[in-house]
């Protein structure tokens, strides 16, 4: 457990994604078939910092977070590019060696999956769960295990007799808090969380966040996590990411992209957002999210974008650094949010 | 385990009938222990006795006393059904555990070596191992035999369920995690899976008994060892029926439809006990 003030000193970049490319390869009846989903990003996340990942279904965000969990499994594999952890001068290179995550899971770095309220075995005790997933990675006899179990249980407002229930027992909120106990009691320096509050009611959502603000806070951790939802993103993310077919467009401090979106997309995204006392109708973007298996040249939201020009087709915007971001649009900073 | 087993006797009168008739034959299966006489000596008592206050149900004609054979038979068949059991359930839960969850080609492997075994017949290979190993043959071998041609078909209802539980939540979150196969199969598969095997395990030790009795029935096994098919194996040589001793044949045979009455109300009690619809019709909610 850290201080406060121990807290703000880890300050360095803890995790380094650079230039990862992850595509699905399929040969089925000899046509072969790549699916580019994670396509050329580079992104990285600093010491007690939350970074959320936005985009539309399909788009590539569970994709990506899997590549940068190294939970992957085939057809999707990394083509290029790495992922670098840095736990407190611990170096770990997901893509490297392989076995070089093993002494990072859990210790330092938990993973929050989908549908993460089913990660409690239903024929087990809660406890027997904690056991399996938390007990080796701890380091700690039975004996001292327990106590800080409950301990940590209690530190997120749930009772420690939960432990004894099996998941039926338990409502979908609770199970997704004791998901988030789960992944956080070993303390880990970094968290990947995907989709953590989907199938939840907002008045659950909003516990289960705070939950995971206040842990975060408290441990001086990062997290990453995706959604599609921007209210969860505004609620807690410090930094937002903005994810189309599979590439970063845009990427800046939750503030800047919420107030002076730059990419015409997540103007789009930011608009379609209902505000109170506006009974103005909501323009849905027209078109769908491109065919990662035969994604459009260039940029890949052109054909979808009000503002394009001939350039777009041709050129691939490259992420460029703006005053407080990144953004790759040719036309950045000319969208106005309606 | 024991409020499970109350709750069944209370609610189902299938598994309490299953379960009276059962544990009552193991009881008398077991009193074998305190018999009197020798169980594969003969000639000890005169034959031909029918059913008496001394004899309770009668002699044999090879001077043996049935009451006390039937019991030593009961135990013996039964020992040899729940080995066959035992072992062929272990091979299902390995087989099919992990058939499902490797996937890909190893389960194709297996899979393709479980359907070779389906396709099989069972009798004539039987028959085919006992005149290949007449010198060797006992019921061990035989048990051993049985139980690698009857693990087949619950081998792909548990890889089925195993296909199922590989895409589940708490198996990539184990994978994850750090946990290694044999972990993820013993501690998060296997609870799942054991309803079926304990399910199939009762039908599997009736296929077993029926097994031994046909096989001895025919005479294709240790005639000198007491077993129910034995018996009745011996009975008809001595032309038991021709001859008037109708209890040397029909008292095994009452034997075995008991003991196979009782285990069939047991395993479909179970089966209904196991579906949670059934269960909770029956107990009313």
């Amino acid at each position: 457990m850290l201080t406060t003030a121990e807290a703000e000193q880890r300050t360095g970049t803890v995790l380094e994604v650079k230039n990862l490319k992850a595509y699905y390869q399929m040969n089925y009846f000899g046509v072969q078939r790549e699916v580019r989903a994670v396509d050329d990003i580079t992104l990285s996340i600093k010491r007690n910092e939350v970074y959320g990942i936005a985009g539309e279904s399909s788009s590539g965000k569970s994709s990506l977070i899997k590549t940068i969990a190294g939970a992957i499994n085939p057809p999707l594999r990394v083509v290029d590019g790495s992922v670098k952890f840095d736990f407190d001068g611990n170096f770990v290179d997901v893509y490297g060696e392989p076995g070089s995550m093993n002494s990072a899971r859990w210790r330092h770095l938990s993973y929050i999956m989908q549908g993460s309220m089913n990660v409690l075995n239903p024929v087990r005790r809660v406890k027997r769960s904690f056991e399996d997933f938390a007990f080796e990675h701890m380091g700690l006899s039975k004996a001292e295990f327990w106590p800080r179990v409950r301990q940590h249980l209690e530190k997120l407002g749930l009772n420690p007799n939960v432990l004894e229930a099996y998941p039926h027992q338990l409502s979908g909120g609770m199970r997704q808090r004791l998901t988030i106990a789960l992944a956080t009691v070993c303390e880990p320096e970094f968290i990947i969380a995907d989709e953590p509050t989907t199938a939840l009611d907002v008045l659950v959502q909003q516990d289960v966040l705070g939950l995971i603000k206040d842990v975060q806070e408290r441990m001086g951790s990062s997290i990453i996590f995706v959604t599609h939802d921007m209210t969860v993103h505004a609620a807690i993310a410090d930094r937002i990411g903005i994810v189309y077919a599979g590439r970063l467009v845009e990427e800046g401090p939750s503030i800047d992209i919420f107030r002076r979106p730059q990419h015409p997309y997540t103007a789009h995204l930011i608009s379609s957002l209902p505000r109170l006392g506006d009974p103005k109708r909501r323009q849905a973007l027209a078109g769908k999210p491109p065919n990662l298996a035969d994604p459009p040249p260039a940029c890949r939201f052109h054909p979808r974008c009000p503002l394009a020009i001939d350039k777009c087709k041709t050129d691939n915007p490259p992420l460029v650094a703006r005053e407080t971001g990144r953004v790759a649009c040719w036309r950045a900073g000319e969208v106005e949010v309606s | 385990m024991f409020k499970v087993l109350r709750d069944l006797l209370r609610y189902n009168r299938e598994f309490l009938i299953g379960f009276i008739l059962t544990a009552s034959l193991v009881i008398y299966a077991s009193l074998h222990f305190f018999s009197p006489y020798d169980n594969t000596a003969i000639y000890l008592l005169p034959p031909d006795m029918p059913p008496s206050p001394d004899y309770w149900l009668g002699t044999t004609s090879r001077g043996q006393d049935i009451f006390w054979q039937i019991s030593a038979a009961l135990w013996n068949t039964m020992t040899f059904g729940i080995t066959v059991t035992v072992i062929s359930r272990m091979l299902a839960l390995t087989m099919g555990m992990i058939s499902g969850y490797i996937g890909g080609r190893g389960d194709r492997v297996l899979m393709t070596i479980n359907d070779t075994l389906i396709a099989l017949p069972n009798l004539p290979i039987l028959l085919l191992v006992y005149f290949v190993m007449r010198e060797q043959m006992n019921w061990a071998i035989l048990a051993v035999v049985t139980a690698c041609l009857s693990w087949n078909y619950d081998a792909r209802i548990i890889r089925s369920v195993a296909l199922s539980l590989r895409q589940r939540e708490f198996t990539r979150h184990a994978v994850y995690a750090g946990m290694s196969m044999p972990q993820v199969l013993v501690r998060q598969h296997m609870p799942y899976v054991m309803p079926i095997v304990f399910f199939t395990a009762m039908n599997n030790l009736i296929f077993a008994i029926g097994i031994e009795v046909t096989l001895a029935v025919l005479g294709f096994i240790d005639l000198n060892r007491p077993t129910i098919g034995g018996m009745i194996n011996w009975a008809n040589q001595h032309q038991a029926i021709v001859a008037g001793v109708w209890w040397w044949i029909a008292f095994p045979i009452i034997a075995i439809v008991l003991l196979f009455l009782g285990l069939f109300l047991l395993a479909i009690s179970i089966n209904e006990y196991i579906d949670p619809r059934s269960r909770l019709a029956r107990m009313g909610g």
